[in-house]
């Protein structure tokens, strides 16, 4: 025994030396084959049970090892099932081994470890990188959706590059007013939360080894007050030991919208807005009085949702090189990502680099980092806000109105003679510039020191650089009709998002009498996050319409005309302690108890630090004699788990009353934008003892395996409950204040089911066929809403009605009016309670108009009379993937749905009827317009004087769907081929994504984030075809 | 050896600790921007002022948010317009007389009216406290205090009547509790605080002050809530103190009428007060510095403002028919401040013809008085909410407030001035009691035509009735007594269990 120690940076000791006792040892020989194809594996792991002693094999699949006799080799590669082998003779031997179906021995990341799924006493669902790497994504969030329980995916649009955000929900909300989003943590980096949901665009899907989902709080609860949405653990892919490799995988494929509404023609639109104008006591626009001559003149007139949607282009090109020796491991990849937007004159490019390395010191030190670099380029519209998304213009143009003039200049609506001035979309489209730039860096670097053989140091470094700009121009640009832009306006905003973080901690690992494996973690992180921009526009008479910040350009005269602002420097930082403690009996009983203790520079002086502990056990009772009849039975495990976690949820400084500056009154005889002058006075109350959300989580599991392991099985119970939630309470008004206060106050509960099956159908030489099916559903329920009162998110735009919160029902029910057909007459006008009183059809309810339910029956319908009319929450999500493969084919066809979730789909309140002059959905031509013609689609009025269009159950849909989601056909070629013309392995492939949905939805896409469908950019059908080829 | 290797390991983790900064006070982050709180504030000139402005503040918000609806759209002067269907559901509900305590316009005036009071409690109780500053401004800042506190009063006890009446600088939990007071203590508490501010309050500013309260405008107002009370005699007092001395706060009639509706006159001299706005950005708010009746007013999707214009507070027939005219048509109208207050069609603007009928307004009338184009000449870019200052008195009310006060004997020639300035002929002579508030009612009606007055006036007169009949008359036959006082806003009471609702809501 030698033993020395060196000192390595600021950091640490190290030592280096073993013991090994050399016995009476036979030199093996051997070779490992993959059994389906007969390729021989390099890289796959030879160790030696009971013995320290390992190898690797070499790029042709040899390996020769030096064992004590009777011993059994483990050998082991990523994506096949481990093989034992007990060593009989020195050979050469022959190891084959099969790809694993998701399996009990697949390893599984947890926090701050790692552990195989068979030991796990917690719930944690995984995705492998094949099926990650099947969907043409930018955003490896969207390639989650339909494959793991209990996580409801909504891409909030199709935007190009995943931008419009992929809304990822583990087993429901937790929060009403913080954070929905999972802690996502890559490559043990937990990453500051973006509000917004789309985090992980800026990441190389293809890198992505593995995701891991801590679902239940036991996982989740080692993240401590970040966790009560669960964690999403991303693993990057790393070297191997073993040849290097060099993989490249291009893609290109095609995008096209599959579901644009059909809207009405020049010569219907002409009859339908001219009977709505005299059903309002209007005169019809002279222009669109005489239908013959619309339809002559225009034909079909513009079709506005061709004018902005195309057919467009996406591709992706991926190269990864990997290897290393034994000491050593690197892998390096470089992505590149182009997609065009279907929708006209958007597109997203992204350039992503990564570096991962490892270096065996010695034999107690390791050094290794994961660092990624990537840029993206983003063109975007505006998709997503009620007055200009682009889908809503674009529905509401008529068709009479064109996109230019014969002479190639802009045209649009006039609001004198067409009624209509809301802007040109292709204007919109065309002039203003919009460009979003974003730089991100993330990376750690590590060291693992092995103090003893079972006491092991690790100490991470690591930063997370987010560095944006993002560019708005829009130049004077003249236009005939529509709403010209007649002054230039030109803003950049640069921010600078930097967290660091800084992590120790000690794993000691031991089994005692064989029996008895302890595993503890303790450790120590700190965590500190930025932020900060800076914002500068003008806007004005431009000399020259280029988009510069530059007195030559533009000469701001008055203080309107220009824009600054900053937010600089708004720091928190997070400090913790954490431990956990694993304890395996015999690979029977499996028990885990963890705690961690945050502390946040955002909570309150008497409440800075809050600790969450956890307990979970797991027992396999097919390890048991009582269980070993049952034949059919080859593995089941009952797990309970039970935790706390958290979300932090407190606004810096929430604690402080405070003075507001930020108030304004105007002095002097101004004319223009002078003479303003500040104001101060409190605008809120305080609370002192405001913290963070507390959520505790009951779980219940069953995992197993039966028939020979064909059918695999998870399944899951849950109870979750976020106590002390953060309300704002509003105060009375009359107190001379306005803004709400923070209370810790008010529970919500989800309780759900999460289901995963994986069965192989058939499994025969040459013909394979694996199924997996994920079933997941909650239940929401707002059990106390505690001091604060129902809370209501209004529509922008449409009044009446809400998206409510009240005690005992499910949060953000959609709030408003009750439909009960149409009034056929006045007799029936006359029995029901008032609506809109008075004879006048051009003023009041008259035949023809929506009936509403007069819920409180008072004689009169107000909005007394609003109640529950559905919610967004799904019964259930499901996803359903078929992989088939024969001889040298492989298909697989994923199938992915969600029942039971409602919209509001606010594009119908704008397209059918009584909103202005804008075109109509074609619904509109099954209008009422005499008795018994129609008792859905009311009469069209253009002023809506019986208020048709207030928030009803008329808007609110069933957005169920079941969409074939991706197919996917390969074909690998023959070994023999592939040698022959010097690759290893070459793949070729055709896939479609959003092949068919099926859904009784009338809007364009029933996926939809935010319960409200404002004319979202729908996801686009997409085909594709690629190469992978390993050389 | 083991144990010597873990002993120096330990040492060297700990230390490794130490450098990795685990002190409590890393999570104590000083505010980037100062954060003073109530009892840290109020220090200086500066500050005192800061205050002074802040309670201003609520006066752009409820004229941009409440002011127009209830004065004009609910009277029979004006009705919704817009563009029908859930365009302005709450205004409709207004219109209308359907609504009811949860209606949002009644609970912006009622909030934002306690902004202000609290801000004036606070301006009251510790500028005097100030340690540094002049007592010129000292002096002023609390006669402003005072005055903005009556105009927030005597706006809640016209609009609810019996309401909260606190002068002190109340807690959240105080204001949970608090109960209404009866009208005539409101009204007392508006009557004290007028009188002490006319004594305070400066004649007149310096130019980049003006906008700021000022004891002609203290005596004005308090003509004002004099004539609602019913009580002439001090009505018509506190007016003729203001006409007898106008050369000391330098108040005249401008030679036209619409003079006073030009950015080029804000804060002239016929105005006591008006609300203080400038030109603000490319959406409207209620809540920014600036005047988003342009926007609201203007003919609707005509183009000839910022936003195109939405059309709504529509001129009623009966409003435009009360313009003496000569013929039938209304261009045979004489009034000259109709071309200033209202569009009736054929009314020209550059290329623009105001249309016999639009969306919201089928005899092509709409509101013209805080029009300001897209472009003009004077720095204002034509946003969506603009720079014009709205008036909450000027002094040709004066006049008609003592007109009407002293009755046809006295008052006619002061009533004359202002109907010559319309060009109209005089008053005859020798009216009676009764014909002179007619004459007086007609003359505030067209004098004051979309400045918010005159469902005011409906609900002041003489014959309690009045504005039911007027209203009834005009086609409201939802209308009823429980309409002089509005719903208090059940949010309120929500949170306020002491807190009554009036009768028949």
């Amino acid at each position: 025994m030698k033993m020395k120690t060196t000192l390595l940076c600021l950091l640490l000791l190290c030592g280096t030396g073993l013991q090994q006792l050399m016995a009476q040892n036979i030199q093996v020989t051997g070779k490992v084959k993959q059994r389906s194809t007969g390729d021989a594996l390099s890289g796959a792991t030879i160790s030696v049970e009971k013995n320290a002693a390992a190898t690797i094999t070499d790029e042709t699949g040899n390996f020769s090892i030096s064992v004590p006799q009777g011993s059994v080799l483990l050998v082991t590669y990523s994506g096949m099932a481990p093989v034992r082998y007990p060593v009989s003779r020195p050979g050469p031997i022959e190891i084959f081994m099969e790809e694993q179906v998701r399996n009990q021995d697949e390893v599984v990341v947890i926090g701050y470890g790692s552990k195989k799924r068979r030991d796990l006493p917690t719930s944690v669902s995984s995705l492998s990188a094949k099926e990650i790497k099947a969907a043409p994504v930018a955003d490896a969030a969207q390639a989650l959706q339909g494959k793991v329980s209990g996580v409801t995916i909504v891409q909030n649009s199709g935007a190009p590059g995943g931008t419009g955000g992929t809304g990822i929900k583990i087993r429901g909300i937790s929060s009403l007013t913080g954070t929905n989003n999972p802690l996502i943590v890559v490559d043990g980096y937990p990453l500051p939360d973006q509000q917004a949901d789309n985090v992980l665009n800026s990441f190389g899907t293809g890198d992505i080894e593995s995701i891991d989902i801590l679902k239940d709080a036991a996982a989740a609860s080692i993240y401590g007050v970040r966790a009560s949405n669960g964690v999403v653990m991303i693993t990057t892919k790393r070297g191997r030991p073993g040849k290097t490799s060099l993989t490249v995988d291009v893609y290109r494929g095609l995008q096209q919208a599959w579901n644009l509404p059909t809207m009405l023609n020049a010569r219907e639109y002409a009859i339908i807005n001219s009977e709505a104008r005299i059903a309002s006591g209007l005169q019809p626009i002279p222009k669109l009085a005489d239908f013959n001559a619309i339809e002559a003149q225009y034909g079909k007139g513009t079709n506005w949702l061709d004018e902005i949607y195309r057919r467009a282009a996406m591709q992706n090109v991926t190269l990864t090189a990997s290897g290393g020796s034994d000491k050593a491991q690197y892998l390096f990849s470089a992505g590149y990502f182009k997609q065009d937007g279907i929708l006209y004159k958007t597109d997203f490019e992204r350039f992503t680099l990564r570096f991962n390395g490892d270096i065996k010191v010695n034999d107690r030190i390791k050094i290794g980092n994961s660092v990624s670099a990537s840029k993206f380029i983003e063109h975007g519209a505006d998709t997503y806000s009620a007055f200009n998304s682009m889908n809503i213009l674009a529905l509401t143009a008529p068709p009479t109105v064109l996109p230019r003039n014969a002479d190639g200049t802009y045209a649009g609506g006039s609001g004198s003679v067409d009624g209509f001035n809301e802007p040109n979309p292709i204007y919109q489209l065309e002039v203003p510039q919009n460009r979003n730039i974003k730089y991100r860096v993330n990376g750690n670097i590590f060291t693992e020191i092995n103090i003893l053989k079972e006491l092991k140091f690790k100490a991470l470094f690591g930063a997370d650089y987010n560095v944006q700009e993002i560019n708005n121009f829009s130049p004077a640009t003249p236009s005939s009709g529509g709403r010209p832009i007649i002054l230039t306006g030109y803003s950049v905003q640069k921010g600078v998002y930097p967290d660091y973080l800084a992590e120790y901690t000690l794993t000691y690992d031991k089994t005692f009498a064989e029996k008895h494996k302890v595993n503890a973690v303790a450790g120590y992180t700190f965590q500190e996050n930025r932020y900060s921009y800076v914002v500068a526009g003008r806007g004005g008479n431009f000399t020259q319409n280029i988009p510069v910040l530059n007195d030559v350009i533009f000469r701001p005269t008055d203080i309107s005309q220009i824009y600054n602002g900053a937010e600089d420097g708004i720091n928190s930082r997070l400090m913790s302690y954490f431990g956990r403690v694993n304890y395996d009996f015999d690979s029977r009983g499996y028990f885990s108890f963890s705690i961690r203790r945050d502390g946040s520079s955002n909570f309150a002086p008497d409440n800075k630090f809050a600790i969450f502990p956890s307990v979970s056990a797991a027992w396999r009772l097919t390890q048991e004699k009582f269980m070993q009849n049952v034949s059919w039975l080859d593995e089941l495990k009952v797990r309970a788990s039970f935790g706390y976690t958290g979300n932090p949820n407190v606004a810096a400084n929430a604690y402080i009353q405070s003075i507001n500056q930020t108030f304004q009154y105007t002095f002097g005889n101004s004319t223009g934008s002078g003479g303003v002058v500040p104001g101060a006075a409190p605008s809120r109350s305080y609370n002192p003892d405001i913290k963070w959300e507390k959520n505790e989580q009951f779980d219940i599991g069953f995992d197993g395996s039966m028939f020979k392991n064909r059918l695999g099985f998870a399944i899951d119970f849950y109870q979750r409950r976020s106590k002390d939630l953060i309300l704002y309470v509003a105060p009375p008004f009359v107190s001379g204040t306005y803004e709400s206060v923070p209370f810790n106050t008010g529970t919500l509960q989800n309780r759900g089911i999460d289901v995963t099956l994986n069965g192989t159908v058939l499994s025969k030489r040459s013909f394979k066929w694996n199924a997996n099916a994920v079933i997941s559903a909650y239940k929401n329920e707002v059990v106390s809403l505690g001091l604060s009162a129902p809370l209501d998110n209004g529509f922008t735009r449409i009044t009446g009605g809400s998206l409510r919160t009240i005690q005992g029902s499910p949060a953000g029910f959609f709030f408003g009016f009750v439909t009960d057909g149409i009034f056929q007459s006045y007799e029936e006008i006359t029995k029901h309670a008032v609506q809109t009183a008075g004879n006048d059809p051009t003023t009041s309810t008259a035949p023809g108009d929506i009936r509403f339910k007069d819920l409180n029956n008072d004689g009169v319908i107000n909005d007394q009379d609003r109640t529950n009319i559905g919610n967004a929450n799904p019964t259930f999500t499901f996803g359903l993937t078929n992989a088939v493969s024969y001889k040298n084919f492989d298909l697989t066809i994923f199938v992915q749905g969600s029942q039971g979730n409602k919209v509001l789909n606010f594009t119908r309140w704008y397209t059918e009827g009584g909103v202005s002059n804008g075109n109509y959905s074609n619904a509109v031509l099954a209008r009422w317009v005499s008795p018994g013609t129609s008792n859905s689609m009311p009469r069209m009025a253009l002023n809506d004087p019986n208020g048709n269009n207030r928030v009803s159950d008329r808007f609110v849909e069933d957005a169920s769907y079941l969409r074939i989601k991706n197919v996917r056909l390969s074909y690998t070629l023959p070994a023999k081929w592939a040698k022959y013309i010097g690759m290893k392995k070459t793949q070729v492939y055709v896939s479609a994504q959003n092949l068919a949905t099926f859904t009784n939805y009338t809007g364009m896409d029933p996926e939809v984030g935010g319960a409200v469908d404002i004319g979202f950019y729908p996801q686009a059908r997409t085909v594709l075809a690629g190469i992978t080829i390993d050389f | 050896m083991k144990k010597i290797f873990l002993k120096n390991f330990l040492i060297l983790f700990t230390c490794s600790l130490l450098f990795t900064q685990c002190k409590k006070d890393l999570l104590t982050i000083a505010p980037t921007v100062p954060i003073s709180s109530a009892d840290n504030y109020y220090r200086n000139e500066l500050e005192a002022v800061n205050a002074v402005n802040a309670t201003y503040t609520p006066l752009s918000a409820i004229y941009n948010g409440a002011a127009w609806h209830l004065g004009d759209i609910m009277s029979d002067d004006a009705d919704l317009g817009g563009g029908g269907g859930g365009d302005g559901l709450e205004t409709a509900e207004l219109d209308n007389f359907t609504v009811t305590s949860f209606n949002p316009i009644i609970g912006h005036i009622w909030a934002q009216s306690y902004f202000g009071i609290l801000r004036a409690n606070l301006v009251i109780e510790k500028v005097p406290l100030v340690p540094e500053m002049s007592d010129a401004v000292r002096k002023r800042s609390i006669g402003e205090g005072r005055f903005l506190r009556a105009l927030y009063y005597y706006n809640l006890v016209r609009v609810f009547g019996d309401v909260p009446l606190y002068t002190n600088i109340i807690t959240a939990e105080q204001a949970a509790t608090i109960a209404r007071s009866p009208k005539q203590q409101v009204y007392s508490r508006i009557i004290d605080d007028l009188k002490i501010a006319e004594t305070l309050l400066p004649n007149t500013y310096a130019t980049n002050e003006k906008g700021r309260a000022t004891a002609g405008a203290a005596k004005g107002l308090l003509a004002a809530v004099y004539l609602t009370l019913g009580d002439k005699t001090n009505a018509a007092l506190k007016a003729k103190e203001v006409i007898d001395n106008r050369a000391t706060y330098g108040y005249d009639l401008w030679a036209e009428y619409g003079d006073n509706f030009k950015l080029e006159n804000e804060n002239g001299k016929e105005s006591l007060f008006e609300v203080q706005y400038r030109s603000g950005g490319g959406q409207w708010s209620d809540f920014g510095a600036g005047q988003k009746m342009n926007t609201f007013f203007a003919p609707r999707a005509q183009d000839i403002v910022q936003s195109s214009g939405y059309g709504w507070n529509v001129p009623t027939k009966d409003f435009a028919d009360t313009y003496e005219k000569t013929g039938a048509g209304y261009n045979t109208i004489i009034d000259k401040r109709r071309a200033p207050s209202i569009w009736i069609p054929g009314d020209v603007f550059g290329s623009y013809t105001q249309p016999a009928q639009l969306v919201g307004s089928p005899l092509g009338l709409n509101v013209k008085k805080y029009f300001v184009p897209i472009a003009n000449t004077l720095g204002d870019n034509g946003g969506w909410t603009c720079a014009l200052n709205v008036p909450i008195m000027r002094y040709s009310e004066v006049l008609l407030i003592y007109a009407e006060a002293a009755g046809p004997a006295l008052g006619k020639p002061y009533a004359d001035q202002v109907r010559i300035r319309a060009g109209l002929a005089a008053l005859p002579a020798g009216m009676s009691d009764t014909q002179w508030l007619a004459a007086m009612y007609k003359e505030r009606r067209l004098e004051f035509g979309f400045e918010m007055h005159r469902w005011y006036d409906l609900l002041r007169h003489p014959d309690a009735n009045y504005f039911i009949t007027v209203m009834r008359a005009a086609g409201k036959n939802n209308i009823q007594p429980k309409h002089r006082y509005m719903p208090i806003p059940q949010g309120e009471r929500d949170k306020n269990a002491n807190l009554t609702q009036n009768d028949g809501y």
